[in-house]
């Protein structure tokens, strides 16, 4: 099954995701993310990247794709601060399965 | 907690089956669940390492393409990558990781990464932008790793739940219950054994 790949997040870091062939909609406000992430993911994209800003605002909309097969959304890093998303999703998710935390602090 | 029943017998047969089946149910469920908390735990390291790894090589990359931006300046740099010649699609399949089907990426690339010609644009933003399709390939693999997480994650939390409610809940039940049918039919007997030693008692004494 061919899938497509989109990209969502700040207009300067969406333009290398532009390079590679990906559709890109760099939003300004956060409210316009959560209406793009539904409508991708109803279009059929396999693979949404989105900036860890954002994905930190939309926390409980990318919880609701985590049981689902597709889309698989990926957390890139963006410019300037980092907040971690990933890894702390990643977390939550471990302690969910297992009951405890497995993953060591740093 | 005993179910609100009839105490006969074949109430007792049915419960016993009932009983039979949740005791194999709950095994096989249990295997499952280790089987899949096992293999969780095996590919948790590998995740979050790549994860770390992906986010200091994104990072450096994008730093070297804004870099590359700010040099070109940015109407320039957008206009250069305004119609990318590269087609990048991908092919999803689908794989069953004891029963949960995890998704496998597979790209299918066409075209030049580079979409622009070399006169205009800084030869920093060449190096970016080979560097960042090497890259995709690792971003691929981390998309699809992380998603078998998150979607092993899901089924191992379901597996407990079920595992819980039959053993602690149906199958304490269904034990309590024909255990209180059986003594209920014994005590039947007995009370019949007695009346008919009694009756026979009457009859003979006449």
């Amino acid at each position: 099954m061919k899938t497509k790949i989109a990209a969502i997040g700040e207009k300067d870091i969406m333009l290398i995701f532009k390079a590679i062939g990906a559709d890109v909609h760099p939003i300004t406000e956060y409210s316009q993310a959560a209406s793009k992430i539904k409508k991708l993911a109803k279009e059929g994209y396999g693979i949404i990247f989105i900036t860890e800003n954002i994905a930190s605002e939309l926390d409980q909309l990318i919880k609701s794709y985590s049981d689902q097969f597709l889309p698989s959304i990926v957390v890139i890093p963006g410019l300037g601060k980092r907040n971690n998303y990933a890894l702390k999703r990643l977390r939550q998710a471990i302690i969910k399965a297992v009951g405890i935390d497995v993953i060591p602090e740093k | 907690m005993i179910a609100n029943v009839n105490a006969t017998r074949m109430e007792l047969l049915r419960l016993k089956k009932r009983l039979s089946l949740a005791k194999r149910g709950h095994k096989l469920l249990k295997d499952k669940q280790d089987e899949l908390m096992r293999q969780l735990m095996e590919i948790i390291d590998d995740v979050k390492e790549a994860r770390l790894e992906i986010e200091r090589e994104f990072q450096s990359i994008l730093q070297s393409f804004t870099i590359a931006k700010s040099k070109m300046g940015p109407h320039q740099a957008e206009e250069a990558l305004l119609f990318p010649t590269k087609k990048l699609s991908v092919s999803v399949t689908k794989k069953n990781l004891m029963s949960v089907r995890v998704p496998i990426y597979e790209r299918e690339v066409e075209g030049d990464i580079i979409p622009y010609g070399y006169l205009n644009t800084s030869g920093k933003m060449d190096d970016s932008l080979i560097n960042f399709e090497k890259f995709l390939e690792s971003l691929l693999n981390l998309a699809e790793k992380e998603k078998t997480v998150q979607l092993m994650a899901e089924e191992i939390e379901e597996t407990r739940r079920r595992v819980n409610a039959l053993e602690y809940k149906l199958i304490p039940e269904l034990e309590e219950t024909t255990k209180y049918i059986t003594m209920k039919l014994s005590e039947n007997e007995r009370s019949n054994i007695v009346r008919l030693m009694k009756v026979k008692d009457i009859v003979r004494s006449h």
